[in-house]
């Protein structure tokens, strides 16, 4: 099966990541030269690549568009990967970081420890963030193992919605007892890329990458799991110890992306299965181009963000779930 | 099964009145009528029982007492236990036509549907008049049903848990797009649209429960109808094909008066969560009954439950108010939960 795959993926291979990558680009050039004011893209390229302080416009650019730009590059690639991995590791095509209640146990740590207790330092809240993922990903797989017939997806998506609405609630009666404090987070709780905090970006760009590095270096091992654990093991991989890398590297990935910009939901869903419809299933190829194309899907999610209802932006995080809810749906008619 | 419950121990069979379930309804009705009284005593104004006996009574002891009781505290606690009704026969009749324990109109997106109707009058048209809000949350619910049937019940039958998770997807979308809208919406709209879809019973007044009391009161004799479908629907299409009941148009005519029911609620208390779910099977736990007693317990257990999590909710963290809303989410969750984790022949009858 891969045997006569792999010549044709090959070929494509040699021309697709250039194309790609130069997709990106211009998504990339374009998400900064829109909003409250158009600027050109020769404008946009000149004030990249030759900087001058003088001219408002490249001021525009690099001190407010760039972040956000790179900001949904980053996170879009790592929630995308981050899904990809998680459909691997289940083999549920319904796993996400968002449906099975990853984003949303960041979230609520983060929520928790800014909001409730008070401390803000930046370096605490992707650590504050990964926590959360990891126990609210412990307590949903914990629910759907104990379920009558184990963690099928329908389980899974079940008892991630019900952890979900569960802190989602939590959420709600903590914002309502403090009002002031939680001013500050309702945007960010609603999934947005306005405003990255420098800090908090800095500090967690160490785990999206480190994430970033061990998914990628697990694609080989990926593509023999999502055959099954009995035929990984029988190719000589070490599954326990795979599945504990995989979840790592989703933890931090998602840690990342919910510190810079909130629970995003449902990209881990889109871009992994957009990717897999001309990349097959062999995750050296999923893994990268879910990277890719989730950075350059985020990109243009967030121009629309700012773009449909102009002169107010929307969340990014509204549109994410507006395209992913449909396709979910899709995926509950046609894959189970 | 026809008025009584058919009792297996004797050989021949025999027609006994259902005991148990009526004296559990009567001890549902007395815990109502607790909750009512004690809501009507507590807050920032308290009372005691005797001052609140005089003031129903009309021989109120002070102007400021009959003012809280009569203008706040009275009709909001009349509107949580019409809602807690509405709601949880909304949940058992869903139930029972769907076969799948866990369907709730909030879970598979049907309030959420009536939820949108209401804030896009709010935002977009803040002048209609309210009494119109029930008929535009009917067909937001309806529109929403109607998608989540169609997109579930194209494969084979037993579908019961893709219907559940399309009504989750489909209601992530709709949560979004009245998300966007509130954005987009006059900030004064957006906070007074905020709030009632938090799901409370604190802003109501009395044209709120004279609306909720004429929907109970239209939707009543409906309800009493659909005992016999409901029965036969209750021992799977087949058998009800066989009972002469025409299995097609009667879940259609059922899911309708469910829809109905829960828009009737969302349309003046909001989306208020898992009341649907946890209602019926509480009252199932307390007394197993026939398809109408059951009914009359879920419509009590769930009045129950929402007057006690308005109590709850504006008296744990006083003076902030915990919407009605939240409270039944936090408890009804852990429930939901249970139910997931039920041996599956278990889950889906009932």
């Amino acid at each position: 099966m891969t045997g006569a795959a792999l010549p044709r993926h090959g070929r494509a291979a040699s021309v697709a990541p250039a194309a790609g990558l130069a997709l990106l680009v211009l998504a990339f050039l374009w998400h900064i030269s829109v909003g409250a004011k158009t600027i050109p893209l020769p404008v946009v390229a000149r004030a990249i690549l030759a900087y001058d302080p003088e001219i408002f416009d490249h001021l525009v650019v690099i001190d407010l568009r760039v972040p956000r730009a790179v900001s949904a590059v980053l996170v879009g690639a790592a929630l995308s990967v981050a899904g990809a991995l998680m459909q691997g590791v289940t083999r549920n095509p319904l796993a996400e970081p968002g449906l099975l209640g990853l984003l949303i146990g960041a979230s609520f740590a983060v929520v928790l420890v800014v909001g409730v207790l008070d401390l803000a330092a930046p370096g605490l809240i992707p650590l504050v963030a990964a926590a959360g993922a990891l126990a609210a990903a412990a307590v949903v797989w914990g629910i759907a193992l104990a379920a009558p017939g184990g963690p099928a997806p329908l389980t899974l998506v079940l008892s991630g919605a019900a952890v979900s609405a569960f802190l989602g609630a939590l959420v709600t009666i903590a914002s309502l007892l403090d009002e002031e404090t939680f001013d500050q987070l309702r945007v960010w709780m609603t999934g947005s890329l306005a405003g990255p905090d420098r800090a908090v970006t800095l500090w967690a760009l160490p785990w999206l990458l480190g994430g970033l590095v061990v998914a990628l270096g697990l694609a080989r091992q990926m593509t023999a799991l999502a055959m099954g654990d009995e035929v990984a093991a029988g190719l000589g991989l070490n599954v326990g110890r795979l599945k504990a890398l995989a979840l790592a590297a989703v933890v931090a990935l998602t840690a990342a992306s919910v510190a810079m910009a909130g629970p995003l939901g449902f990209v881990g869903l889109v871009v992994p299965h957009g990717v897999r419809l001309f990349a097959g299933q062999d995750y050296r190829l999923v893994l990268p181009w879910s990277a890719i194309a989730g950075a350059a899907y985020l990109l243009v999610v967030d121009v629309a963000a700012r773009l449909v209802l102009a002169p107010v932006e929307i969340s990014t995080g509204l549109v994410t779930a507006l395209l992913g809810a449909p396709i979910f749906v899709w995926l509950v008619k046609r894959r189970l | 099964m026809a008025d009584g419950m058919i009792s297996r121990l004797d050989g021949p069979v025999t027609f006994v009145l259902p005991v148990r379930a009526l004296a559990v309804l009567a001890l549902l009705c007395a815990g109502i009528g607790t909750l009512v009284v004690a809501s009507l005593m507590a807050g920032s104004y308290p009372l005691t029982a005797g001052e609140v006996a005089a003031t129903v009574l009309g021989r109120a002891p002070s102007d400021m007492g009959e003012t809280v009781v009569w203008q706040f505290r009275l009709p909001r606690a009349l509107a949580a236990l019409f809602a807690g009704g509405l709601f949880a026969t909304s949940g058992a009749v869903l139930q029972i036509v769907t076969r799948n324990a866990l369907a709730d109109p909030s879970l598979i997106g049907v309030s959420q549907g009536a939820g949108l109707a209401v804030v896009t009058a709010i935002v977009v048209a803040p002048d209609l008049p309210h009494v119109l809000r029930p008929a535009l949350a009917f067909a937001g619910a309806l529109a929403v049903a109607a998608l989540i049937q169609t997109l579930a019940m194209r494969r084979a039958e037993g579908a019961t848990m893709r219907f559940i998770l399309t009504g989750i997807g489909v209601a992530a979308f709709i949560a979004a797009a009245t998300s966007a809208l509130l954005t987009y919406g006059q900030i004064d709209q957006a906070m007074a649209a905020l709030g009632w879809l938090a799901g409370s019973v604190h802003a109501v007044g009395w044209t709120d429960v004279a609306i909720l009391g004429g929907a109970c009161a239209l939707l009543a004799p409906a309800l009493a109808a659909a005992a016999r479908p409901l029965r036969a629907l209750r021992l799977g299409p087949e058998l009800a094909a066989g009972l002469g009941v025409r299995v097609g148009p009667a879940r259609i005519a059922l899911i309708t008066l469910a829809v109905a029911l829960a828009a009737a609620a969302v349309a003046i208390v909001g989306p208020l969560g898992f009341v649907g779910l946890i209602a019926p099977h509480l009252a199932q736990r307390l007394a197993r009954a026939d398809v109408g007693l059951h009914l009359s317990l879920s419509a009590a257990t769930g009045a129950a439950l929402v007057a006690a999590a308005d109590l709850a909710g504006r008296t744990v963290a006083d003076p902030v108010q915990i919407p009605a809303g939240l409270v039944t989410a936090v408890v009804g969750i852990p429930v939901f939960v249970l139910l997931i984790l039920r041996p599956t022949p278990e889950a889906t009858r009932l």
